[in-house]
């Protein structure tokens, strides 16, 4: 294998971490930009490359592709990912506490053996972080469903909304039980921000500015450019009968 | 939209295309150049930002070539893009005025 050769496999590793609409359209481009841009004889991306490459793949993967004129879809978006990042302090929060409750339990005792608590707080403590993790992914999910224009996430989002204000008054079962929709572990005044948090979203959503970017299920962003190619050929049909009304009749 | 200032890239990037279309390669040299070699673009950062550009609808594809079996798309400005472009070099300058203007009153560059 050439130098040559062997960089372009290894940039292409690298492109991997690119989301995989995004490579189809720009992997040979991209290559082609990175093999003219380094220098001869190289065999290997440089470490600063390699970060580089990374970072932009990961970067292109996470971040909603709204753009700049739907301003209110992106600013729900961004709320999305704050929602994301209250629930995550309160996973982390929720794990500090289960330390507590280990601590509890072994002083309690509660007539069990030894073997017996920890294997009752193993489980506790999975089935609450698992609990916790749920309303992170919900949050991430609703994001980057309603950033690529889907409108049944903007539905749901609306529905969990509504799930999670019943859960916030308790309506879901005993005094203190909640669904993880809810915070579990802050004070009444962070969860009713968390909660606003909810409202500005769906609010949001559901303004009249939103609606353009939203369209009905399974259309696709190749449709839509279809769309917008077929209505530009039309245009241009038109435009060419016009100009031949115009023309002199023998021609 | 928000005035807040633009990144340096993007910056860059917009200046390339602003007097006609330019491939990926050709941005990253001519800023190199532009910038009198101080500004290296790295691909990844270049195709971010021109996903983001154009997502923004500030540069659109201008056309596409195919160059030793490699596709090469070429990049230009939108109206709006030059017009953002246009304010923001505005807003550039008229903030080096003043600070070249106070470095003067100072009389710490006078020269």
């Amino acid at each position: 294998m050439t130098d040559q050769e062997h960089l372009e496999r290894a940039y292409r590793r690298l492109l991997a971490w690119y989301p995989r609409e995004f490579r189809r359209e720009n992997e040979q481009e991209i290559l082609a930009v990175l093999m003219a841009d380094a220098p001869d004889g190289q065999r290997r991306p440089g470490l600063a490359e390699s970060a580089d490459l990374i970072r932009s793949g990961l970067w292109l993967r996470l971040r909603p592709s709204v753009p700049r004129s739907a301003r209110t879809v992106r600013a729900a978006v961004k709320l999305m990912y704050a929602g994301a990042a209250v629930s995550t302090v309160n996973l982390i929060m929720l794990m500090a506490l289960i330390g507590d409750a280990k601590a509890y339990h072994a002083m309690l005792g509660y007539h069990l053996t030894a073997a017996q608590v920890s294997q009752l707080t193993t489980l506790f403590i999975t089935v609450a972080i698992v609990w916790a993790l749920v309303p992170i992914a919900l949050w991430l999910w609703m994001a980057r469903a309603c950033g690529r224009g889907r409108n049944w996430a903007r539905i749901v989002s609306t529905v969990l909304f509504g799930v999670a204000t019943l859960d916030l008054t308790g309506a879901f079962g005993p005094p203190g039980f909640r669904l993880s929709l809810a915070l579990t572990v802050f004070g009444p005044t962070i969860s009713v921000l968390y909660w606003l948090v909810g409202l500005a979203v769906v609010w949001l959503l559901w303004r009249p500015s939103s609606k353009a970017f939203f369209r009905p299920p399974g259309y696709t962003q190749a449709q839509h450019q279809a769309q917008m190619a077929e209505s530009d050929h039309q245009a241009q049909m038109a435009e060419l009968a016009r100009i031949r009304t115009r023309l002199p009749r023998h021609v | 939209m928000a005035t807040r200032a633009m990144q340096e890239a993007t910056f860059m990037i917009l200046t390339a295309l602003a007097d006609g279309a330019q491939h990926g390669y050709g941005i990253i040299t001519d800023v190199r150049d532009i910038s009198g070699g101080r500004v290296r673009l790295r691909a990844g950062t270049l195709y971010m930002a021109l996903d983001r550009l154009r997502a923004d609808e500030l540069i659109t594809v201008d056309r596409e070539e195919v160059v030793d079996g490699r596709l090469r798309r070429y990049y230009r400005l939108t109206p709006a893009g030059t017009k953002l472009l246009a304010d923001e070099a505005a807003w550039l300058q008229a903030h080096a005025a003043v600070a070249l203007r106070r470095l003067d009153l100072a009389g710490g560059m006078a020269t």
